[in-house]
C-alpha cells in the first residue's frame, strides 16, 4: 500500500489528528507520555463516550442523527438509582428498566423518523426537551430530588461499575472495547453494514435494491438511545449515586468524537477504526490538557481548531479518494 | 394578538388559510397562550404577564429570526451560543475594563459576532464541510478564546461595566419599569427580516437556495455570498444580544448563553420552519418564539413545576414536526389539484 | 520517518526533564475544583495559584483539575480526584460535592497514602470520615443558613430561594440552608425552581423571578446563588416594580455585586471567600509534605461572612488593594 492509499481510508484523519493532538501536547505542553499512557482518566472517559459513539457513528453513517442521546445518559442513571436506590427493588429490575427506557426511546424516534420527513435533528431536539423534563419532573415526583444514591449488589458492581487492573480504570472500556469489536463486525464484515452505507448514499436506491430501510433505521435508534442509557445506568452503578442533567455537553462532545473520527454528517462514510480513534483523540484532548503545562481555559479552543482541521483533511482526503476512484474506472 | 391574526386572516379563504406554513405555529401559540391565562390569572394577562414573556421573546427572537433564515436556506448555526457570552465580554472589557467611550465597546462586541459569522461562512462555502460542524468547531473555538483571553486581560472571568445614561437607555432599560427595550428592537428586527424574506429579491433567492442549492447558483443567484451574509446576522444578532445583556445587567460573565443555541432552533421549528430547507416564514418565526416564551413564563405564573415547561415545549416541538407534513400533504394535494 | 524521530525526541526529553523535576524535594499538588469559567472557582483557582508560587519556588507545582460542565458533577469529579492519583500527585486538594459518589475515590486517596485536604464542601464531617488533614472553606448549607438568618432578622419572613440548576447537590443545600435560616427565626421558606433551559440566561433568570414575585406578592425576601444569578434577580425585583419591598440576599460577589450593596438594591452578600479556600488548602498541604507540619485548627472556616450595607466600603477598599 502507497501513502496515498493509506490516507484515503476513513481513519486516516483520525490517525493524523491523534498524533497532532498528541504532537502539541509533548512539544508546547511538556506532556509526560509515559504518566499519560498509564492514566485512566482519559481511558475512561474515552469509554463512557465511545459507548455512545459507537452506534451514533452508524446512525451518522445511514445519513441520520441522534441528539437526544444528552438526555438519555441520566434518564438511564436516574432509572436506576430510583428502581434499585429509592425503590429498593432487586438490581436486575433496575438494570432492565434503564434499558427499557432506550429501547423506548428509540423506537419513538425512530419510528417518527421513518413516517415523516423531518429531519432527524428536529425530532430528537424534541425528544431531548421531552425526556430532560421528564427525567426532572419524574425524579422529583418519586423521590423528591433530584439526586438518588443506591448501593449495587456485588455482582452488578463487578459487571457494570467496578475498577480494574487493580486501578482507576474502569469496567465499562471493556464493555467499549467489546462492542466495537462487535460493531466493526457488523459495519465492515456482515451484509448490515453494506446496508447501511447504501443507505447513507443514497436512501432511495437502497430502498429499490430491497434493502429494509425503515427497519435498520427504527433500529439504528434504538440503539443509539439504549447505548446512551446503558453508560448512564454503569455510571450510575459504579458512583452509587445519579443526578438529573441536561445533558447537553454529552452531545456536542459525541457528535465530535464521530466526525474526528472521520464520518461523514451527510452519511455514507466512515468507519469504526476511525470513530475508536476520534473518540480516543478527543478524549485525550480534553483529560490529556491536565496532563500538560497548557492552562486549562484553553482546552476548548483546542477543541474547536482539532474539530475544524480534522474536518478539513477527512474532506480533502474523500475528495482525494473520489477522483482516484474515478480514475480507475477511466483507466 | 388574536386581533391582529384575525387581520391577517381576513384576507384569504379558509383553505388556503389552513395551508400557510404559519397557521400550526398560530394554533400553537393561542392553544398555549389560553391555557396558560386559565392557569395563570388576571397577572398572566395583565401588562406584567405580557412584559414577562415579551421579554424572554426579545432575546431569543432577535438571534432566532437570522438562525430561522438560515435554516430556510439550509444551514445551522450552533456558534451563537458562544457568541453571547464573547460579545458581551468585548463590550465590557473594551469599554468596562478600558473605558473606552461606550459606542467602540459596542462596535467591538459586534465586530466578534459579524467576524464569527464571516469565518462560518468562509468554512461553510469554501469547503464541502457541513455547516453543523463547522459551527460546532466554531462554538468551541469562542468559548475557548474568551475564557482564555477574558482571564489574560481581566484575570477573572466576569467583568462588570455600568453603561452611561444614553446606551443604557437605548439597549438595556426598561420601559413603563417593566418593558425591555429589546422588545422594540425585536420589533425592529421582525420588520427588517420581514422585508428581506418577502419583499425584497433577496427572500427568493434564500428560498431557492434551500430549495436546490446548484439550481440556485446556475440561476446566477451569488449562493456562497448569500450564505456568508446570513451567518453574519446571524453572528450579528447574538452579539446584539450579548450587548443588550451587558447594558441591562451591567456585568458580563465568560460562561452562558449555551441555552440560546437550542432554544432559538426550538423558537423557529415551533414556527414552521424546517430543515428540509426551502419552507418558512418570518411571521411563523415570530409566532414560535413567542409560543416557547409563553411556556417559558406561563409556568411560573400557573405556578407549575418548571419541568412540566421542557415537557410542553417537547410536545410542541414533536406536534410542529407531525403537523408538519399534514400541511406539506394539504399543500401539495391543492397544488396538484390546481393544476 | 522524520516526524516519528522528532516525537520520540521529544517525547525522551520531556520523559527526562519531568523524572528530573520528581526528584527533587517538591511537592505536586493537585487541586479539584469547579469549571474555570465560573466566576466562584476562577477566585479560588487563583488562590491555589497564588499559593502555588511558593511551592513552586520550591521545586513543587500547583495543577488544577475542573470538569469541563456541571452536568455529571460527582462522577466527573471522582474520575479527577483518581486521574490526580494517577498523575502521581503529592498531596491532593478536593471539595465533596457528591459524596456517594465521590468518596471511594478519597478513600483511594489515603489509601494510596497521599495527604488530602477536603474544601469547599463536605465540612470536617467529611475530612475526618475520610482520613483528610484538615477541612477548608465555608459549608454551602450554613452559607444558604446565614442568609436566611439575615432576612429574618431583617424582618423579611417570606423568603424564596432561586435554584437557577435544579439537580446540583450544592445548590441544593444552599438552598436548604436558607429556608431553615429563615424558619430559624420564625419566617417561611420555599424553592423557585427554573427550567433547565434558562441556566446561564441572565434574561430567563430575571423574567422567572419577577413573574414568581407577581404571582406571590406576599415573599419579601430572596437568595440567589452566584454573581450572575444574582444580578439578574435584581433586575427581576426592579422589573416587578417591587425595589425596596422585596430584600435580596446573594451567594459571592463581584465588582456589579457591590455597586448593587452601596446602592441599595441588594440586602446582602454572603462572602465564602473562594481565594482563602484556594490559598489555604494549598499552603497546608505545601507545607505539611516539605516541612511535616500542620495546623492544629481543625475546620478551617472562610466563611460564612456577610456583606451588607455597613461594611460593603471597606469590602470595596479590599477589592482595590487585590485581596479580594
Amino acid at each position: 500500500m502507497d501513502i496515498m492509499t493509506i490516507l484515503r481510508r476513513p481513519a486516516a484523519a483520525s490517525v493524523i489528528s491523534l498524533i497532532g493532538v498528541l504532537l502539541f501536547y509533548i512539544v508546547f505542553g511538556g506532556v509526560d507520555l509515559g504518566k499519560l499512557s498509564g492514566a485512566a482518566s482519559w481511558v475512561n472517559y474515552a469509554a463512557r463516550i465511545g459507548i455512545v459513539a459507537l452506534p451514533v457513528a452508524l446512525l451518522m453513517i445511514s445519513g441520520e442523527i441522534d441528539i437526544s442521546i444528552g438526555a438519555m445518559i441520566p434518564a438511564g442513571a436516574m432509572t436506576t438509582a430510583i428502581i434499585a436506590g429509592h425503590y429498593e427493588l432487586p438490581m436486575i429490575f433496575a438494570i432492565l428498566g434503564a434499558l427499557t427506557i432506550g429501547v423506548v426511546v428509540g423506537l419513538f424516534n425512530g419510528i417518527l423518523a421513518v413516517r415523516t420527513s423531518v429531519p432527524t435533528l428536529i425530532i430528537t431536539l424534541g425528544t431531548l426537551v421531552a425526556m430532560q423534563g421528564i427525567v426532572l419532573a419524574g425524579s422529583k415526583l418519586l423521590t423528591g430530588g433530584a439526586s438518588v444514591p443506591l448501593t449495587a449488589p456485588g455482582w452488578a458492581k463487578t459487571i457494570f461499575g467496578d475498577f480494574i487492573w487493580g486501578g482507576s480504570h474502569q469496567v465499562v472500556i471493556i464493555w467499549w472495547l467489546i462492542l466495537a469489536v462487535v460493531f466493526w463486525f457488523i459495519m465492515h464484515q456482515s451484509k448490515y453494514g453494506n446496508w447501511i452505507f447504501a443507505m447513507g448514499g443514497d436512501k432511495v436506491s437502497a430502498r429499490n435494491a430491497g434493502i429494509p430501510v425503515d427497519r435498520i433505521t427504527i433500529l439504528l435508534f434504538v440503539g443509539t438511545a439504549t447505548a446512551a442509557s446503558f453508560v448512564g445506568m454503569c455510571h450510575a452503578i459504579l458512583f452509587n449515586s445519579a443526578q438529573v442533567s441536561g445533558g447537553m455537553n454529552d452531545i456536542f462532545n459525541i457528535i465530535v468524537s464521530v466526525v474526528v473520527g472521520g464520518v461523514l454528517l451527510t452519511g455514507g462514510f466512515g468507519s469504526i477504526v476511525g470513530v475508536f480513534i476520534g473518540t480516543l483523540t478527543f478524549a485525550i484532548v480534553i483529560k490529556g490538557i491536565d496532563f500538560t503545562s497548557i492552562d486549562r481555559n484553553w482546552a476548548n479552543l483546542i477543541i474547536g481548531v482539532m474539530l475544524l482541521l480534522a474536518v478539513g483533511m477527512n474532506e480533502t482526503f474523500r475528495k482525494k479518494a473520489m477522483t482516484a476512484a474515478t480514475k480507475k474506472k477511466k483507466g | 394578538m388574536t386581533t391582529q391574526s384575525s387581520e391577517q386572516a381576513s384576507g384569504f379563504s379558509l383553505g388556503s388559510l389552513i395551508r400557510r406554513p404559519e397557521t400550526g405555529s398560530l394554533i400553537g401559540f393561542i392553544v398555549v397562550y389560553v391555557f396558560f391565562a386559565i392557569l395563570g390569572g388576571a397577572v398572566f394577562l395583565g401588562a406584567p404577564g405580557w412584559s414577562s414573556w415579551l421579554n424572554i421573546a426579545a432575546e431569543v427572537g432577535i438571534i432566532a429570526l437570522p438562525v430561522g433564515l438560515l435554516m430556510i436556506s439550509g444551514e445551522f448555526d450552533m456558534s451563537v451560543g458562544s457568541v453571547v457570552p464573547a460579545s458581551s465580554m468585548m463590550a465590557a472589557v473594551l469599554s468596562g475594563h478600558y473605558e473606552l467611550p461606550a459606542l467602540v465597546g459596542i462596535l467591538g462586541g459586534l465586530g466578534v459576532g459579524l467576524l464569527v459569522g464571516f469565518v462560518n461562512g468562509l468554512i461553510v462555502t469554501r469547503t464541502t464541510i457541513p455547516s453543523l460542524i463547522a459551527t460546532i468547531g466554531m462554538m468551541f473555538a469562542v468559548m475557548g478564546l474568551t475564557l482564555g483571553l477574558a482571564v489574560l486581560v481581566k484575570g477573572s472571568t466576569s467583568v462588570s461595566y455600568v453603561p452611561d445614561a444614553t446606551s443604557k437607555q437605548l439597549l438595556g432599560t426598561f420601559i413603563g419599569g417593566m418593558f425591555n427595550v429589546s422588545i422594540f428592537w425585536w420589533v425592529g428586527f421582525v420588520a427588517i427580516y420581514f422585508f428581506v424574506l418577502h419583499l425584497s429579491p433577496l427572500g427568493s433567492w434564500i428560498f431557492a437556495i434551500g430549495g436546490d442549492r446548484e439550481s440556485a447558483r446556475n440561476a446566477g443567484i451569488p449562493t456562497n455570498k448569500l450564505t456568508i451574509t446570513l451567518f453574519m446576522a446571524s453572528g450579528f444578532g447574538a452579539a446584539f444580544v450579548g450587548i443588550a445583556q451587558v447594558m441591562t445587567y451591567q456585568a458580563a460573565q465568560v460562561a452562558g448563553g449555551q441555552s440560546f443555541i437550542f432554544n432559538s432552533i426550538m423558537c423557529v421549528v415551533i414556527g414552521g420552519v424546517l430543515l428540509t430547507g426551502g419552507a418558512g416564514s418570518v411571521i411563523g418565526i415570530l409566532l414560535g418564539t413567542m409560543t416557547f416564551a409563553v411556556v417559558n413564563q406561563g409556568i411560573f405564573f400557573a405556578s407549575l413545576d418548571p419541568n412540566v415547561g421542557s415537557i410542553i415545549i417537547g410536545a410542541l416541538l414533536l406536534a410542529a414536526v407531525l403537523s408538519n407534513d399534514t400541511f406539506r400533504a394539504l399543500a401539495m394535494n391543492y397544488a396538484t389539484k390546481k393544476k | 520517518m522524520k516526524l516519528t524521530n522528532r516525537f520520540v525526541a521529544s517525547a525522551t526529553a520531556t520523559i527526562v526533564a519531568a523524572c528530573v523535576a520528581g526528584s527533587a524535594m517538591a511537592a505536586d499538588i493537585y487541586v479539584i475544583g469547579g469549571k474555570p469559567d465560573d466566576p466562584f472557582w476562577s477566585r479560588v483557582k487563583k488562590g491555589a495559584e497564588d499559593a502555588g508560587v511558593v511551592a513552586e519556588s520550591q521545586g513543587g507545582s500547583v495543577t488544577w483539575l475542573g470538569p469541563q460542565n456541571y452536568d455529571n458533577l460527582g462522577p466527573d469529579a471522582a474520575e479527577l480526584i483518581r486521574q490526580a492519583i494517577d498523575q502521581g500527585a503529592d498531596a491532593i486538594v478536593g471539595p465533596d460535592w457528591v459524596p456517594e459518589a465521590m468518596d471511594p475515590a478519597f478513600e483511594a486517596v489515603v489509601e494510596a497514602g497521599i495527604p488530602l485536604v477536603i474544601y469547599n464542601a463536605g465540612g470536617l464531617e467529611a475530612a475526618d470520615k475520610l482520613g483528610a488533614l484538615n477541612y477548608v472553606g465555608a459549608v454551602d448549607y450554613k452559607s444558604g443558613y446565614a442568609a436566611g438568618e439575615y432576612q429574618g432578622n431583617a424582618g423579611n419572613l417570606n423568603g424564596a430561594c432561586v435554584n437557577t440548576l435544579p439537580g446540583a447537590a450544592n445548590i441544593e443545600a444552599f438552598c436548604d440552608g436558607f429556608n431553615a435560616g429563615i424558619e430559624s427565626v420564625g419566617g417561611t421558606g420555599s424553592v423557585l425552581q427554573l427550567p433547565a433551559t434558562s441556566f446561564g440566561d441572565a434574561t430567563a433568570v430575571a423574567q422567572a423571578v419577577r413573574a414568581h414575585l407577581l404571582q406571590n406578592p406576599e415573599i419579601n425576601a430572596l437568595f440567589a446563588i452566584g454573581d450572575a444569578d444574582t444580578n439578574a434577580a435584581v433586575s427581576g425585583i426592579q422589573q416587578a416594580g417591587k425595589s425596596g419591598e422585596v430584600s435580596i440576599c446573594g451567594m459571592n460577589f463581584n465588582e456589579s455585586i457591590l455597586a448593587n450593596i452601596q446602592a441599595g438594591t441588594q440586602a446582602c452578600a454572603i462572602d465564602q471567600q473562594g481565594y482563602q479556600q484556594g490559598f489555604f488548602a494549598v499552603s497546608i498541604l505545601n507545607n505539611y509534605v516539605n516541612y511535616g507540619v500542620t495546623i492544629p485548627t481543625r475546620e478551617i472556616l472562610t466563611g460564612p461572612g456577610i456583606i451588607d450595607a455597613s461594611n460593603v466600603e471597606l469590602v470595596i477598599e479590599g477589592v482595590k488593594a487585590g485581596a479580594r
